[in-house]
Order: structure tokens, then C-alpha cells, then sequence
């Protein structure tokens, strides 16, 4: 409805609310127009994101052009700071560190938090313990997570070397193990909540499916690979789309677990260092687009493939 | 329908001047809401939360000094969130501290930002009844910058009951962690080998020891030897591996330390002198009664050099009660109340003649000897870039990703390239 939305405004408020009232009249006499109202609505949450969401993002770049010593600016440096960042052997392998942790632990969360997901849409005994059970590492704070999981890996006391057997194996003092004690502790802090997204995907497939499956005589492997795979598919696209977007910024457990030692140093750990252990705001910022801007482009992804599988649907139906 | 319309409208505009006076909100609204003549002392650390030592200091002034009275504002206990605080206000030009709390590392960057004013009128007030070191770390570029508050210095842990007396060099220490590795089944040294500045403090420890630094005196100069860095790299990758060193070392922070030593899986511990006490009260420590405090181990027999932990104060240069704030750091660093409260809340009193009152105290002497030639770490405005390029690279040459000789070349380069900029 094209509408002129100032002459309506200035129309209605002219208008006396007795006659407001008694009015029952074409949509054009309602003072405003649909699109103008749902303008009018949405405007106050669309300033507090810009505000909010977009500034900071504008912030970031336009101090990213910029170079500092330390705090203070020099003026501006053009691409100089992306160019230090993208030349720097410690961003690769932050980002590649990021890259393996991202992948391996999602993966895992996944087939994992999958498993979980399965287990809780089947127990009819016990639901509710096997549940709870299952989402208690999710609600346990994530440095405190790492706290403890550091604690247990370490060689002093080594409640995990004595639990195994295994000596004075150094799991976080060596290449390798160090990554992999990260992503054990992950893993176990978050595939319950891959799981309790998967879960909500599973309970929206109708049980009538699976009865005519059955009639129909297909095994449960059948079953699982024809009827729960892809009708999870939109779940399964959103648990990853999370977990994904989620892993590439992680900081809190290898910070706390590591230090960054042993090739463990992620992409938002970097960041940090340069806004506020070695302030280089310009650098920082440049780092931090270049996360931002990977993140995006990953769920830009993630969304148009959730996006299509709903148009393809619709089409079907 | 149309009566909806119009509660709407009232809606959205509610909402708009909602949003307008959040943005409102976000000019900083005028800050300074101190009572008349109070000053505010800005410091982290553990004793700065309640019940802490340095509640205690601002009571015993407030009490002396009513009508001046100085209040504390709390900082993170870990030492880069009390940083980020600090230069957050000092940034903005802000004067809402008066007082600042400075790590002994931080004296060169808030001077060349000037955000901190001059001490050199008070030097004769400090200067010989101060401890060296702390004395050094206030100072840059010649001048004096911030009063010492107390200091800290790292110390080497032995057993009694393990070895007649502390070992005095490298190698001493490792032929008796050898044989009690032997005899008693227990691990050698335990040291803050984890890669954070601990790492950073207990290879300069050793470096030092070896007679090297970082650069000359009025720090215009690299003298990094190469050469010899590369040795006490090599030293420490050795050791880890032949078992000299505890197998948790490289993940070892201070904590992790003290339960290796307090548990009585280390025979040797380098720590600061705050777990003496700890393991003193716990009865069930096998090293509780047979544990000894020593100078560091050296290369050559000599008493190895420990580094300088510990706070200064300084005034800030935005601060509108500079007098007060000055009269005030001064107190902290000479009065012997003041630094009987740090004494006894296991923190080093940087007082010298308060070292005098402790002579019947074995452990404080032994640990005023070692203060005399502590030494600080080089207080750079580029410390914290220093720091970390030297965990990036010794680090990982001391834990065999890299090779000690590249480490150490890096690390001079990158040294170099300090001076310049």
C-alpha cells in the first residue's frame, strides 16, 4: 500500500477521537498504512542494532586502517596493518590451529551430541534423568570447565595419568596432545547442546513415518539413513551452523587450559594479545575483521544452504 | 482498530526516545563523585579485595590523615586487567585515580605516555632506606618515577631431609636430584615452566645467573648474547629431558609448583617466598619442618640472581591532588607501620632497616641478602611485546620445537628492533 505516510500522519492527528471511534471506514482512512506502521515498529530495534551491532563493526575497520604505537595514533596506514597480520607466521598458524580445532571438534560434537539425541528421543524410561544427565557439562561455566579439565590433565596431581595408568604422561606439554586435551574438553562441554538442538529436529519427524517404513519393511539402518537423516537435515544444518560459528572464536578454554602454548593459540587469543596485552588497536582490529569476515562468509554458507533446503521443500510439497 | 493504531504510534514513539536517551547515556556523565579532599589508590592484586593488606594501609592513613583520606579502588587481581584499568582512565585524560598500583614492568610504558608525574623531588626521602632493586624498577630513563611498595624475589625451595645443604650451582642441583630421583623415586626441579611471563622471569633468573642481560644499564644498547642464550636454552631442554627438571615443568605455573613441592613430588622448587608459609601450616606435607630457603643455583657458584616482582606507586599526572598523592606514596614506602601490614601478609617490605627487626627470623634474613642483588626486569614501555616474543621463541626452543640458536638470534633481532621504535 504506497501510501504518503507524512500527509496520513498529519492527517490522523488532526482527527478528534470521537470521530476516531465512530469510524469504520476504508483501509486509507486509518491514518497509516501497514508497511508504514511495521516501519514505524521496527524502527527503535533497528537503531538499537545499528547501534549496538553495526557501530562497532564500522569502529573496528576504521581502526584497522589506522596505525598505532601502542595506544596512540599515528594516522593512517592504509592496508599496513592487514598487510602485517596476513605476513605474520603467528596469524597462520593461529588460524590453522583454529581451522583443525573448529573441524575436529564440531565433527566430534556432532556424531556425539547425535548419539545423545537418538538415546534421549528413545528412553521412555528414565527420560528425564537421562536428559538432565546428559546437559550437565553444558550449564558448567566454560573457564571453570577448562579450569578443571587443565587441572585434571596436568601431571601434577594427574588424576587422568592415574586414572589410565599412564605415568607422567604430559598431555598439555606436548604438541599435538596439547590440541587434543583442548578439543576433549570442548567436546564434552558442548555436544550436549548439539544434542539438545538435534533432539528438537528428531521430535518434529512424525512417528507415522517410521510406522509405514516398517510396513513397508525397512531395516532400522533404513530407517535412520532414509527418514531421520533427512528430514534432520534443517536441525542438523543449525547445530552446526552454531557450533561452527562458535569454535572459530573460541578463546576461553585454550586461555585457560594452555596459554597458547604448544601450537594452541587461537584466532580470537591473538586478537586479544593485541588489544590488550601489547596494545596495537590497529592490528587488533585488523585481526579481528579478518575473524569477522571468516565467520561471516562460513555462516553466510551455513544459511544459504539451511535457506535452500526450505525453498526445495516447499516446491515438493 | 483505529484506537490500536494510535496506541502504537505512542508505542514507537515511547521506544524511540528510549533508544534516543540510551545514546544519550553513553556520554560520560561527569565522574569525579569523591567526598572533598579524599584521593583514590588504584592497585590489583590479591590484597587489594576485602580484608586485604592494602585496606588495611588505607585505614592506618585515613586514621592518621582524616581530613585526607585516601580510598581503594579495587583493580583485577591479574596483573594485564589491572593494566587494561588503569590505561582505560588514564587514556581518557580521566582523573578519577590518584594513586596508581604499577607491576614493576610497567613504569616505562606510563612514562612515555605520560600519565604519570615525576618523583625526583622525593628521591632523598626513599633513597637509601629503599631497597635497590624496587628503586630501579620505579626509575626511567634516569629519573624516579614511582616509591616501592613492597617487592618479591624468587627463591629456591630444598629439602632438608634430601641434601645436607641447598645445592649452589646448576650442576650440584642436578647430581642430587639424580640420586634422590634414585633413592626416593621423586621428581628433581620444579620451576614456572608454562609459557606465560612466569616462563619469562625464570629464564632471565638463569640468564642473569650466567651473566647475561637483556641491554646496558640506561637500557640505550642490546648486549643479548647469543651465545650465551642459546646455552641456558639448550640447559633447560636438557634437563627436562634427563629428568633434572619435573616432568610437569613446561605446564608449571606457581601453583602447580607449590603442590608439586607441598606434596612432595619435587625435591627443588623455584617459587617466590609466599608458599613458605603455606607449607610451613600443613602438617600433612611431607615437606612440612624439613624445607630450606637458598639463593638460587648459578653456573658458577656464585648465588644466582633472582628477578624483582612486587608494586610501586606512582601519582598520576591527571590527578588534581598531586601534593596528597605524593605525601601519601611516600608514607607507604617508609613507614615502618606500612610495611610491617605487607610483612606479615607473606609480602616483602621494600623498608630496609624493617630487615633489622626481623634479624632472629633465619628465612627473612636469608631473604634480605638475596633482595640485594635481585634484579627488575628491564621496565620497557615495550616489556609486554618483549615478554611475549620471548615466549613465542625460547619457549619453544626450550621445549624442542625450534632451535635454541634460531630462538635466540630471533630474540636479539627482535630486541634490536626495540630500540628503534
Amino acid at each position: 500500500m504506497p501510501n504518503d505516510t507524512s500527509t496520513m500522519h498529519g492527517g490522523s492527528a488532526r482527527r478528534s477521537p470521537e470521530a476516531n471511534s465512530r469510524l469504520r471506514a476504508p483501509a486509507r482512512w486509518r491514518g497509516i498504512s501497514e508497511t508504514a506502521l511495521a516501519r514505524l515498529f521496527l524502527a527503535p530495534s533497528i537503531t538499537v542494532m545499528v547501534l549496538v551491532v553495526v557501530f562497532p563493526i564500522l569502529y573496528a575497520l576504521v581502526t584497522s586502517l589506522n596505525a598505532y604505537t601502542r595506544r596512540q595514533r599515528e594516522g593512517f596506514a592504509g592496508l599496513d596493518n592487514y598487510v602485517e597480520v596476513l605476513s605474520s607466521g603467528v596469524f597462520w598458524q593461529a588460524l590453522s590451529f583454529t581451522a583443525v580445532f573448529t573441524v575436529t571438534s564440531v565433527g566430534l560434537e556432532f556424531i556425539i551430541g547425535l548419539g545423545f539425541a537418538l538415546i534421549m528421543n528413545r528412553a521412555l524410561r528414565g527420560r528425564g534423568i537421562v536428559r538432565a544427565t546428559i546437559l550437565i557439562p553444558w550449564i558448567i561455566p566454560t573457564v571453570m570447565a577448562g579450569q578443571m579439565w587443565a587441572f585434571m590433565f596436568n601431571i601434577t596431581p594427574g588424576s587422568i595419568n592415574g586414572l589410565l595408568g599412564l605415568g607422567d604422561f604430559n598431555w598439555l606439554g606436548q604438541s599435538g596432545w596439547a590440541a587434543g586435551t583442548v578439543i576433549i574438553a570442548d567436546v564434552w562441554k558442548t555436544a550436549p547442546f548439539a544434542a539438545l538442538l538435534l533432539l528438537a529436529g528428531l521430535q518434529t519427524i512424525p512417528s507415522e513415518m517410521y510406522e509405514s517404513a516398517k510396513v513397508d519393511g525397512a531395516t532400522s539402518i533404513q530407517r535412520f539413513w532414509y527418514i531421520t537423516l533427512p528430514l534432520l537435515r534443517p536441525a542438523i544444518l543449525v547445530a552446526l551452523l552454531f557450533r561452527t560459528v562458535d569454535a572459530l572464536r573460541v578463546y576461553d578454554l585454550p586461555e585457560v587450559m594452555t596459554g597458547g602454548a604448544f601450537g594452541t593459540e587461537s584466532l580470537s587469543m591473538l586478537v586479544q594479545q593485541y588489544i590488550v596485552e601489547t596494545p596495537d588497536p590497529g592490528v587488533g582490529s585488523a585481526l579481528s575483521t579478518l575473524t569477522f569476515m571468516l565467520v561471516l562468509a562460513i555462516g553466510v554458507i551455513f544459511v544459504r544452504a539451511i535457506g535452500s533446503h526450505l525453498v526445495f521443500g516447499e516446491r515438493s510439497r | 482498530m483505529k484506537q490500536q493504531n494510535t496506541a502504537g504510534r505512542l508505542l514507537a514513539a515511547a521506544a524511540v526516545a528510549t533508544a534516543v536517551s540510551v545514546v544519550a547515556g553513553c556520554t560520560p556523565a561527569p565522574a569525579d563523585n569523591a567526598e572533598e579532599g579524599e584521593i583514590v589508590w588504584a592497585i590489583g592484586g590479591p590484597r587489594s579485595q576485602p580484608g586485604g593488606a592494602h585496606l588495611s594501609i588505607a585505614e592506618l592513613w585515613n586514621e592518621e590523615n582524616p581530613d585526607t583520606p585516601v580510598r581503594v579502588e579495587a583493580l583485577p587481581e591479574a596483573a594485564d586487567g589491572a593494566r587494561e584499568q588503569q590505561a582505560l582512565v588514564l587514556q581518557a585524560g580521566g582523573s578519577e585515580f590518584d594513586v596508581l598500583g604499577l607491576d614493576v614492568i610497567w613504569t616505562g610504558e606510563y612514562v612515555e605516555n605520560d600519565w604519570i608525574v615525576s618523583l625526583e623531588d622525593v628521591r632523598a626521602d626513599l633513597e637509601g632506606v629503599t631497597l635497590p632493586g624496587p628503586m630501579e624498577s620505579s626509575s626511567w630513563g634516569g629519573e624516579l618515577w614511582a616509591a616501592p611498595l613492597n617487592t618479591n624475589a624468587g627463591i629456591l625451595y630444598y629439602r632438608t631431609d634430601l641434601v645436607d645443604e641447598a645445592p649452589r650451582t646448576w650442576t650440584e642441583l642436578c647430581a642430587a636430584a639424580e640420586s634422590i630421583a634414585a633413592e626416593e623415586g621423586m621428581d628433581g626441579f620444579i620451576g614456572q615452566g608454562a609459557r606465560y611471563e612466569g616462563f619469562v622471569v625464570n629464564w632471565l633468573e638463569l640468564f642473569w645467573s650466567a651473566g647475561g642481560d637483556l641491554y646496558n644499564s640506561d637500557q640505550s644498547e642490546v648486549v643479548f648474547d647469543v651465545d650465551l642464550a642459546t646455552e641456558v636454552t639448550e640447559f633447560i631442554a636438557e634437563s627436562v629431558d634427563d629428568g633434572c627438571f619435573a616432568p610437569g615443568y613446561n605446564t608449571a605455573m606457581e601453583e602447580e609448583s607449590r603442590i608439586a613441592f607441598q606434596s612432595g613430588d619435587a625435591a627443588f622448587m623455584r617459587n617466590w617466598p609466599g608458599p613458605y608459609a603455606l607449607i610451613a601450616d600443613d602438617s600433612e606435607s611431607p615437606a612440612n619442618g624439613v624445607t630450606g630457603v637458598a639463593p638460587l643455583p648459578s653456573f658458577t657458584g656464585e648465588p644466582g640472581v633472582s628477578a624483582i616482582g612486587g608494586f610501586n606507586n606512582a601519582v598520576s599526572a591527571f590527578s588534581e591532588r598531586q601534593d596528597i598523592a605524593k605525601d601519601f606514596v611516600v608514607w607507604a614506602a617508609t613507614s615502618v607501620e606500612v610495611q610491617t601490614i605487607l610483612a606479615e601478609d607473606a609480602v616483602l617490605p621494600v623498608h630496609v632497616p624493617l630487615y633489622d627487626e626481623f634479624a632472629d627470623d633465619p628465612v627473612m634474613q636469608q631473604l634480605g641478602e638475596i633482595l640485594q642483588d635481585a634484579k627488575p626486569r628491564p621496565a620497557a614501555p615495550q616489556w609486554a611485546e618483549i615478554s611475549l616474543e620471548m615466549q613465542r621463541t625460547l619457549f619453544e626452543a626450550a621445549n624442542g620445537q625450534m632451535s635454541a640458536r634460531d630462538a635466540a638470534e630471533q630474540m636479539r633481532t627482535f630486541l634490536e628492533g626495540t630500540l628503534n621504535g
